[in-house]
C-alpha cells in the first residue's frame, strides 16, 4: 500500500513538472496530439507533453518495457490515470495502435513484430490505421473478400476496404484478408500488416454527415506484402481479429471521456443556457429531469466499469461484464448528444462554425459523427446478438 | 465493490438457505393467510439463528461485522424468491435508525435485542400515497404524536416501531414507540404482492423523552440516511427480483418451443433479453457502489436516489418483459412471474418513487 501512495505522490510531482499548463485545459479536438511519419504537434507545449509522455512509456502505461511500455501494474496504471484526470492532464497520444492494435500484437505477434512496431506506437511514430470492413462485408465481416494470394516470398494483395479511420494519415494498416478462399468463411482469413507506401495502395476520404472525412476506402491494387508481415497463423487472422475487437469495444465504450469533456457538462451548459430560479433549479424542469435520469445511468455505467476492474484485481472477472461495455456506452453517449441539443435549442442547427460559438459547433458536429459509435466496431445489433448468446446462454 | 471472501461464503449460505427453504411458494403461503403473520415466523428465526440481524453492524455494536456488504449478499438472495422478511423494515431501516440517531444509552437500550434477533422493529415514514421525506406532517410536539402514517411494513410482529415526524422547528425527528403499548389506530391491509402492510393514526400518542432518538439533539442528517440505507437495501432485494426473472424467461424460452424452433432462436427476444440484462448489471453495480460507500463510512444521499431510481424503472421494465414473454402463462396465477411483476409495483413506493428519487438526485446535481 505504502508503495502505491509514494507511486501516487511521485507521479503527481512528475506531472506537475512535465505537463505544461496549456496541456491541462479541457482537450479541443484541432489540438489532439496524433502520431506518424507526417505528424504535426499543434504547439510546442503539446510537443514537450508529448515527449515527455513517451519517454516513460506512459503513452502506453501497462505495456512492458522491453518494447518500450510504461510497465505499470493495474493499480499502478489507475494511480496515473487518476493523477491526469485530477490534473486535467490531455491524452499525451491518440492512437488506434495504442487502443486496439498494440494489445493484440503483444498477445499474437512474434518477438521480432514486437520488437519491430510496439515501440514505434508509444513513440508516435507510426500511425496506424485499420482494414476490417469491406463494401459487401459490414456486420458479416467474415464474408470479406480482399485476397492475399501466397507467392512465394510474399503475398499478393488485392481487394478495398472501407471506413478506414485516417488512412488518409496513417502509415501503416493492419488488415484481415481472405488467404483460403474454399475454406469455411472464418477459417481462411489471415491478419496481415501493411506499409502504407507501399506500391499499389490508395486511398479516397468518403464526406460524412458530420461534414469529416475521418472515414477512408483504401484500395489495394497488386500489393506485395512480405511474409514476415503475416500475424498470428496462416487462416487464424479471425483469433487475432477478436482480440483486437474486445479492445476496440472497450475504447469505443469509453469514447465519452475523450471528447471535450469538460465544456460539455450538461448541469453547466444546461444552467447557463437555460436559466436558473433563485435557488438554482433549471428552468425547464423536463430537461432537469432528463439531465438527472442520464447521469444516473452514466454513474452507472462508470460504476459498473469500476466493479470489473475490483473483479480483475481479485481475478474474479465475469466474462460476461465485457460484452455489455460497447453497446451501453455508445448509446449513452448518442442520449447525451440528444439531450445536448435539446438544451441549445436552434442555436444546435448551425453548420457553419462562424455561425456558432466554439462549444456550439463542436455539439452539433459531435451528434452528427457519434451515430457512428453505435455501427462501427460492431453494430449494437451485433452486440445485442453476441449477449444474448454468450451472456445469457440464449439457443441460436 | 466486490464481495470478499467471508461475504462470497455468506452470499452462499443465504442462497442455499434461500432455495431450500423459503421458495416463492413461501410467499404464497403467506399470502393465502391474509389474517396470518407478514411474513413466515419460523422462516425467520431460522435467519436469526445464521446470525442475519447482527449481519451489517460492527462488532463493536455487537454486529458479526460482515459490513453492509454483508447486508448486500443477503438482501441479493431474499430477493431472488421475493421472499418476506423484516430485512428492509427492522434490520436495515429500523437498526440503522437507532445506530446512526441514538444515543449511547439508546443503542445499549436496543441494539443488542435486536441484533440476537430477540425483538424486530420497523419505521413509520411515507403519509398518503407518495412517499416523501419533506413532505412529512406527522408532528412531534411536546412529547405528544399527532398525524397519519401509510404502508407501514411488518406490523403487529414488530416490537418497535420508529415514528418519523416533524418537530416543533420543522426538524426531523424519530420516535420509538413499543408497538403492542403505544395508543395509536391500526389497519392491516394485504397489498398485491400479498404481504401485509397497516396505515396508522397517531392523536396526541404519548412518547416519553428518551424514547426520542438523540434525545433532543438535531438528527436530521441521521435520520436521512437511515432512510437512505433502507432505499438501497429496498432496492437490493429488487435487483435479485429482477436477476431471477431473467433467469427464468430466459429459461423458458430456451425451453419453448414455436414454428418447430426454440423462442431464444428469435433475435427480437434476444435483444430485448440482452437490454434486460444490461439494466440488471447497471442497477447491480450502482448498488454495489452504493453499499461499499456504506462501509466507507459515506454518507448515500446522491447514491440512494441514483440507485433506487435506476431499481424501480429497471424493474418495472423486466418484469414486464417477463410476463409478455411468458405468453399466455406468464398472465396466470400459477406462475411466479406475476408475483414479482406485483412485488416490483409495490417496491416502487416503498422509499420513494423513480419521479421523487430524480427529482432529490436533480437537486443534489446542483440543478
Amino acid at each position: 500500500m505504502s508503495d502505491l501512495n509514494t507511486f501516487r505522490e511521485e507521479t503527481r510531482a512528475w506531472l506537475l513538472d512535465n505537463c505544461p499548463e496549456s496541456q491541462r485545459q479541457p482537450i479541443v479536438k484541432d489540438e489532439q496530439i496524433w502520431g506518424g511519419r507526417k505528424r504535426e504537434f499543434p504547439s510546442a507545449d503539446a510537443q514537450k507533453w508529448f515527449e515527455a509522455m513517451a519517454e516513460r512509456g506512459w503513452t502506453a502505461p501497462t505495456w512492458p518495457k522491453e518494447y518500450g511500455g510504461g510497465g505499470l501494474s493495474p493499480d499502478e496504471a489507475k494511480i496515473l490515470q487518476q493523477e491526469m484526470a485530477r490534473l486535467g492532464c490531455r491524452p499525451a497520444l491518440y492512437e488506434i495502435g495504442i487502443w486496439m492494435f498494440g494489445p493484440a500484437l503483444l498477445a499474437f505477434g512474434t518477438e521480432e513484430q514486437k520488437l519491430e512496431h510496439i515501440p514505434k506506437i508509444v513513440r508516435g511514430e507510426i500511425r496506424w490505421a485499420q482494414g476490417y470492413s469491406e463494401p459487401s462485408a459490414g456486420s458479416d465481416l467474415a464474408s470479406l473478400k480482399t485476397k492475399a494470394e501466397d507467392c512465394g516470398d510474399h503475398f499478393l494483395v488485392n481487394g478495398t476496404k472501407i471506413w478506414t479511420t485516417n488512412a488518409h494519415k496513417a502509415d501503416w494498416i493492419f488488415c484481415l484478408v481472405r488467404t483460403n478462399p474454399d475454406a469455411p468463411k472464418q477459417q481462411g482469413i489471415s491478419f496481415l500488416l501493411i506499409d502504407m507506401e507501399s506500391e499499389g495502395v490508395s486511398v479516397s476520404p468518403i464526406e460524412l454527415i458530420s461534414g469529416e472525412s475521418e472515414f477512408c476506402q483504401t484500395f489495394f491494387d497488386n500489393v506485395k506484402v512480405p511474409k514476415a508481415n503475416l500475424v498470428g497463423e496462416l487462416n487464424k487472422g479471425w483469433d487475432v481479429a477478436k482480440e483486437l475487437l474486445k479492445h476496440e469495444r472497450a475504447m469505443m465504450s469509453s469514447m465519452e471521456s475523450m471528447t471535450e469533456k469538460e465544456e460539455f457538462s450538461l448541469v453547466d451548459l444546461a444552467k447557463k443556457t437555460l436559466g436558473a430560479d433563485a435557488k438554482g433549479a433549471l428552468n425547464n424542469p423536463e430537461v432537469r429531469t432528463k439531465i438527472a435520469a442520464l447521469d444516473m445511468e452514466m454513474q452507472a455505467f462508470a460504476q459498473l466499469n469500476e466493479r470489473m476492474f475490483y473483479q480483475h484485481k481479485a481475478k474474479q472477472s465475469d466474462p460476461r461484464l465485457p460484452l455489455l461495455l460497447k453497446h451501453i456506452g455508445t448509446k449513452q453517449l448518442q442520449r447525451k448528444d440528444e439531450l445536448l441539443l435539446e438544451i441549445l435549442g436552434n442555436k444546435s442547427l448551425s453548420w457553419e462554425s462562424a455561425a456558432s460559438t466554439h462549444t456550439e459547433h463542436t455539439v452539433t458536429r459531435n451528434w452528427a459523427f457519434d451515430k457512428a459509435h453505435t455501427i462501427a466496431g460492431g453494430t449494437s445489433e451485433i452486440q445485442l446478438n453476441i449477449i444474448a448468446k454468450r451472456a445469457l446462454g440464449m439457443a441460436s | 465493490m466486490i464481495f470478499n471472501e467471508e461475504q462470497s461464503m455468506l452470499q452462499d449460505t443465504v442462497r442455499a438457505f434461500v432455495q431450500e427453504h423459503a421458495p416463492v411458494a413461501d410467499l404464497r403461503a403467506v399470502r393465502a393467510n391474509s389474517s396470518g403473520p407478514s411474513y413466515n415466523l419460523n422462516l425467520w428465526n431460522q435467519l436469526v439463528e445464521l446470525g442475519l440481524p447482527a449481519v451489517a453492524l460492527s462488532e463493536d455494536d455487537g454486529g458479526l461485522g460482515f459490513g453492509y456488504m454483508g447486508l448486500l449478499a443477503v438482501l441479493l438472495e431474499t430477493g431472488k424468491t421475493i421472499m418476506a422478511s423484516p430485512l428492509v423494515s427492522s434490520v436495515a431501516a429500523a437498526t440503522s435508525l437507532i445506530q446512526l440517531a441514538g444515543t449511547d444509552d439508546q443503542k445499549s437500550r436496543w441494539l443488542p435485542q435486536l441484533t440476537s434477533g430477540e425483538i424486530t422493529a420497523t419505521v413509520a415514514v411515507q403519509e398518503g400515497r407518495h412517499y416523501s421525506l419533506p413532505a412529512v406532517e406527522t408532528q412531534l410536539i411536546d412529547g405528544q404524536l399527532n398525524g397519519g402514517k401509510s404502508m407501514v411494513m411488518d406490523l403487529p410482529e414488530a416490537d418497535l416501531l420508529i415514528v418519523i415526524a416533524k418537530t416543533a422547528e420543522g426538524k426531523l425527528a424519530a420516535a420509538v414507540l413499543e408497538s403492542s403499548k403505544a395508543e395509536f389506530d391500526a389497519q392491516r391491509y394485504s397489498l398485491m404482492d400479498g404481504r401485509k402492510y397497516s396505515d396508522l393514526t397517531f392523536t396526541q400518542t404519548n412518547v416519553l423523552p428518551n424514547n426520542i432518538l438523540g434525545e433532543g439533539a438535531n438528527r436530521t442528517a441521521e435520520i436521512e440516511q437511515a432512510l437512505d440505507i433502507a432505499t438501497v437495501a429496498t432496492a437490493a432485494e429488487m435487483v435479485g427480483g429482477a436477476e431471477s426473472l431473467i433467469e427464468r424467461t430466459v429459461q423458458h424460452l430456451n425451453d419453448r418451443e414455436q414454428f418447430d424452433v426454440k423462442l431464444a432462436t428469435f433475435q427480437a427476444l434476444q435483444h430485448r433479453c440482452s437490454e434486460m440484462y444490461c439494466q440488471l448489471e447497471l442497477a447491480k453495480s450502482a448498488v454495489f457502489s452504493a453499499f461499499a460507500r456504506l462501509d466507507r463510512g459515506k454518507d448515500i444521499h446522491k447514491a440512494a436516489s441514483q440507485v433506487k431510481a435506476l431499481a424501480n424503472d429497471y424493474y418495472q421494465h423486466i418484469s414486464n418483459e417477463a410476463v409478455q414473454m411468458h405468453g399466455g402463462m406468464g398472465v396466470t396465477d400459477e406462475l411466479d412471474v406475476g408475483l414479482y411483476l406485483k412485488r416490483s409495483r409495490v417496491c416502487n413506493q416503498l422509499f420513494g418513487d423513480a419521479a421523487y428519487h430524480r427529482q432529490r438526485y436533480a437537486l443534489a446535481l446542483g440543478l
